[in-house]
């Protein structure tokens, strides 16, 4: 079957590769030499790099008080999401007298993008006095569609003889939950979990919204406001980008088969 | 033994009101966040866009009078054919995933690295990309302007960002750039999902490469097309983030999109019922959109099966 040669494909793939990677090569050769915006041609590989603007990024922005706020943010939603997904997905195990009305709700809200209630969504978090504060921030995350059902598939197939059985034995409904449904629900609360994160993490419209003070400001809106109000700290902009895209990078590396898996499935359902 | 016939003998009725409750306190907390930031808001946004409203004024009922203003908004037409132009770019990004598919899906050595290197720019944070881009695209030391000098393609280096024709390409390839990755390992796990049998049965009865791709790959991978182009759409539709960040809208207007123009009326103009107006004729846009494409699926996923 395979007598044809694979070094058109390897070539067709390194090159695609380096297609993908140079985005990233040029920033970062940016951010360790700066770049002379009057100064044509730009060179090619860096010339004597140096890690001063990586410095230059915390005298310029509160990088620190960024990334702990997007940490936040982040851990916030992420437990919320985890939690509260995991009762619904249960809830929508069981029967009840108006089942199909919730489940219709909850595909109906699907159909919502988040884009298209901006305007109330902002007027409701102001009534509830939560704008520019951790919690305005994370509220409207706290629980998904996708990831509820995510759930409610994974509790779905554990066998109902177990349940039963665990029932008959007294353990309690909260016991069952505990110590039967979750450990086996674990590839359902590592994909909520890495969807949650990245959905808080890269957030940008949202809080774009509700921040008002400089203090509240989460990762990218520290990157388009740094943007917006540099003009010769180009190196810096790019160490700063450098620096917010770096933990994204390494995380997903450690974990790529969740990564992937995960965003899958989440696109699927959603 | 001890507790097992207090179950027994706890009254039925007792016993099914406890879970009614237990199952509506499971679900509360989702309902309530969905009530507040999903129902309520498009409720609230068919109430403004029918008002004539800005904070700390009255509400007056204006009838139709913010749809009649969109309808002669220039501005509103040029976002709207903008976000459509949006999303007929997905097609392109999906036909190029599916070439990558094919090859990361032969069984070549390092296969898992191409497919980890095209898949990372997906899970980034969109800012960080659209500034990456920006850099990319800048007129005097942006790469690509050095790239097509040094290729003698042009002679005067283009401003990408700043012209009224290349602005929206140069927003749509940084998008595709995003989203390839993405297409790729839906188009992969398609992929995986066709029985090798059925290529080499073809092969015996002497069906060329070229037939068995049109014969059997591009049917059996329609679902996964499908999901892709839904996906893509979707994607496109709700753009924010790389337009905002990467040309503010500009310029002029030649980048705005439905979202950034409901972003700017809301937020910078504060003029909130016209922009629940335009928000209500994007939601319906979209809802038409998807509804359109579940038709289509619908209908193609059957014939599919039947075979």
């Amino acid at each position: 079957m395979h007598r044809y040669p694979r070094w058109p494909i390897h070539l067709a793939l390194i090159g695609v590769s380096f297609l993908m990677l140079i985005p990233f090569y040029w920033v970062l050769k940016t951010s360790v030499t700066g770049e002379n915006i009057f100064a044509y041609p730009p060179s090619i590989l860096p010339k004597s790099p140096h890690p001063f603007y990586y410095v230059d990024v915390w005298y310029y922005i509160p990088f620190a008080r960024y990334f702990l706020n997007s940490i936040i943010v982040s851990l916030l939603t992420v437990a919320a999401n985890v939690v509260f997904n995991a009762m619904a997905g249960y809830a929508l195990t069981r029967d009840f007298p108006a089942k199909s009305f919730v489940l219709l709700l909850f595909l109906s809200c699907m159909m919502v993008p988040f884009q298209a209630t901006i305007i109330p969504a902002y007027l409701i978090t102001g009534r509830l006095g939560l704008l520019d504060s951790y919690l305005g921030l994370a509220l409207p995350q706290f629980s998904t569609i996708v990831c509820i059902f995510v759930f409610k598939a994974s509790f779905d197939a554990v066998p109902r003889s177990l349940i039963d059985a665990a029932r008959i034995d007294g353990l309690s409904e909260w016991r069952i939950i505990w110590q039967i449904m979750m450990p086996l629900a674990k590839g359902a609360i590592a994909t909520n979990v890495i969807l949650a994160f990245i959905w808080s993490w890269n957030n940008f419209l949202w809080p774009l919204i509700v921040t008002r003070s400089a203090d509240m400001q989460t990762l990218p809106l520290g990157l388009a406001r740094f943007l917006s109000y540099q003009e010769d700290t180009t190196g810096a902009l790019y160490a700063f980008c450098i620096m917010v895209l770096a933990p994204g990078i390494v995380l997903f590396l450690l974990a790529q088969n969740e990564f992937i898996r995960g965003l899958a499935s989440g696109a699927t359902k959603g | 033994m001890a507790v097992a016939p207090a179950v027994t003998y706890r009254p039925q009725r007792l016993v099914r009101t406890r879970r009614a409750v237990l199952v509506w306190c499971f679900l509360a907390p989702s309902l309530i966040i969905f009530l507040l930031y999903r129902i309520i808001p498009l409720l609230w946004n068919v109430a403004l866009s029918f008002a004539d409203w800005a904070p700390l004024r009255p509400m007056r009922w204006a009838g139709f009078d913010q749809y009649e203003e969109m309808f002669y908004d220039e501005v509103f037409w040029q976002a709207l054919w903008n976000t459509l132009l949006f999303i007929a770019s997905a097609p392109l990004g999906i036909v190029i995933a599916l070439g990558l598919a094919l090859l990361v899906s032969s069984d070549i050595r390092g296969r898992n690295v191409y497919r980890t290197i095209i898949f990372i720019s997906y899970p980034l944070m969109t800012v960080a990309v659209a500034i990456i881009w920006r850099w990319l695209f800048e007129e005097r030391v942006g790469l690509i302007n050095y790239v097509a000098r040094s290729l003698h393609l042009v002679d005067q280096p283009i401003q990408f960002l700043n012209s009224f024709f290349w602005a929206l390409p140069s927003v749509i390839a940084a998008n595709i750039w995003q989203m390839l990755g993405f297409y790729m390992i839906i188009l992969l796990t398609g992929l995986q999902n066709i029985p090798p049998n059925l290529y080499e049965a073809a092969a015996i009865d002497g069906a060329d490469a070229r037939r068995r791709f049109w014969r059997i790959t591009v049917p059996l991978l329609k679902p996964s097309l499908f999901l892709c182009f839904v996906i893509g759409m979707l994607n496109s539709f709700t753009s924010f983030d790389l337009v905002y960040v990467m040309t503010g809208g500009g310029p002029g207007r030649a980048t705005e999109l439905l979202v950034t123009y409901i972003y700017k009326l809301g937020f910078s103009q504060t003029r909130f019922d016209y922009a629940a107006a335009v928000t209500i004729v994007f939601f319906v846009m979209l809802v038409t959109i998807t509804w359109m494409a579940n038709r289509l699926s619908g209908g193609n996923a059957g014939a599919v099966e039947k075979d």
